[in-house]
């Protein structure tokens, strides 16, 4: 039976990133960053993200606060998701929903700062599996009698996030 | 402290661990859809790259903060903030320019802008962020936002954050601003009469009791506010800082 499925793409960002988008979602977030730990690392007692995390638990919100730093970057991609490809090389999945997330930093060690860009994709419908290639009608487009499909395999850091539950 | 609460278990339970090794024998090959950074597509194999027409072309843009609507679609009654900023340090405690300033509060049912417990945000993108806000003040020390006036929640009374940095993003103050109360204030006139603001005023946390505000005898965090709820309010406040 078809599904209703979200793929999540959990697009990492190191200080080895480099085209454009990633450098510029790189530097402000670490901008952001450095600005927003102060509120949760009085007179900067800690210096890494894991430290202050460790010592004030409230700093869980740090991931939520840096990301404004990338929304507007996030909505250059004009909704559709990065680097993930059908099979005929196309960007081809739809989102409206990211997850901004750091991974490691130090307010003292540029270098140290990792994200990630958790991008959830909107519904599609999962019609089939061809050995290891996925069959997804994104928008259930129909022409001449025909439901147009993007073939797609999974590549590493992409994964299944949900599965619609159908009512029984 | 509730909404610490929202803000436990997120997609970073999932993978700090699970890093990409970032040297891969034979990965990636094609430029416009893959750096050496980014996860995803072909980090395993070796299947030449499709081809993509290139762009998007980013370009630089400020942090989702800085604007002066903060309101993203949130409803209420419309709520004017005009803070001022001035450095102690300075002769007459003259306003401070250039300082940047950043406010956020809850919304009429008392609720932050957050990540959820799941992974996944419930509104999209282009309010993720609401009720938060900053700007950098002005040669009066003036930044003024518009938003609308902030609910409540059990164990505070009305507030809002403010956090001051200098020029360069170094805090000077992180504080909290409070609302004038009685029965012809604001505060109980918005929760008691203003349509969508349903909690009322029972069980509500005066400044007098507010773990935050309590020690403030001499009403130093003590906002102004004028207005009704037809036309909105303005609320004004002075900051002192040392700069």
């Amino acid at each position: 039976m078809n599904k209703i499925i979200r793929f999540c793409y959990r697009k990492i960002i190191d200080n080895a990133a480099a085209k454009a988008w990633e450098r510029l979602v790189y530097n402000d977030s670490y901008t952001e960053f450095k600005m927003q730990a102060q509120r949760f690392n009085a007179e900067n007692k800690y210096s890494s993200f894991a430290e202050i995390l460790q010592n004030n638990p409230a700093a869980e919100q740090l991931h939520f606060l840096t990301g404004a730093a990338a929304t507007a970057y996030v909505r250059q991609l004009n909704g559709k998701i990065p680097d993930v490809l059908n099979t005929l090389g196309k960007h081809f999945l739809p989102f409206k929903n990211f997850r901004f997330e750091i991974i490691n930093s130090d307010i003292k060690d540029s270098k140290s700062h990792k994200v990630a860009v958790n991008f959830y994709s909107e519904p599609v419908e999962w019609l089939d599996t061809v050995g290891s290639t996925m069959i997804i009608a994104v928008n259930n487009v129909i022409e001449n009698t025909e439901l147009l499909t993007d073939s797609f395999i999974p590549p590493p850091f992409v994964s299944i996030y949900s599965i619609k539950q159908t009512e029984l | 402290m509730e909404r610490k609460d929202f803000l436990k278990n997120g997609l970073s339970a999932l993978g700090i661990a699970a890093i990409a090794p970032l040297v891969n024998a034979c990965k990636k090959t094609d430029s416009t859809t893959d750096t050496g950074s980014s996860g995803g597509g072909n980090t395993t194999g070796c299947t030449e790259a499709p081809t993509e027409t290139a762009g998007p072309f980013p370009t630089k843009s400020p942090s989702a903060y800085v604007r002066s609507n903060i309101v993203d679609g949130r409803t209420g009654v419309p709520f004017t903030v005009n803070i001022t900023i001035k450095n102690k340090n300075a002769t007459n405690c003259v306003a401070l320019a250039g300082a940047i300033v950043d406010i956020w509060h809850c919304d009429k049912d008392g609720n932050y802008s957050e990540y959820g417990g799941t992974g996944m945000q419930s509104t999209d993108y282009t309010a993720v962020h609401f009720l938060r806000g900053r700007q950098v003040t002005d040669a009066n020390g003036l930044v003024s936002f518009t938003s609308i006036f902030p609910g409540w929640y059990s164990g505070r009374a009305t507030h809002i954050h403010v956090h001051v940095y200098n020029a360069s993003g170094t805090s000077l103050k992180i504080t909290q601003i409070a609302f004038p109360e009685g029965s012809s204030s604001a505060v109980t006139i918005v929760n008691t009469t203003a349509s969508g603001y349903t909690k009322g005023m029972s069980g509500y946390t005066t400044n007098a009791a507010d773990n935050v505000f309590s020690d403030d005898t001499a009403g130093v965090q003590l906002a102004a506010v004028s207005g009704s709820v037809a036309a909105g309010y303005v609320l004004t406040q002075n900051i002192i800082v040392s700069a």
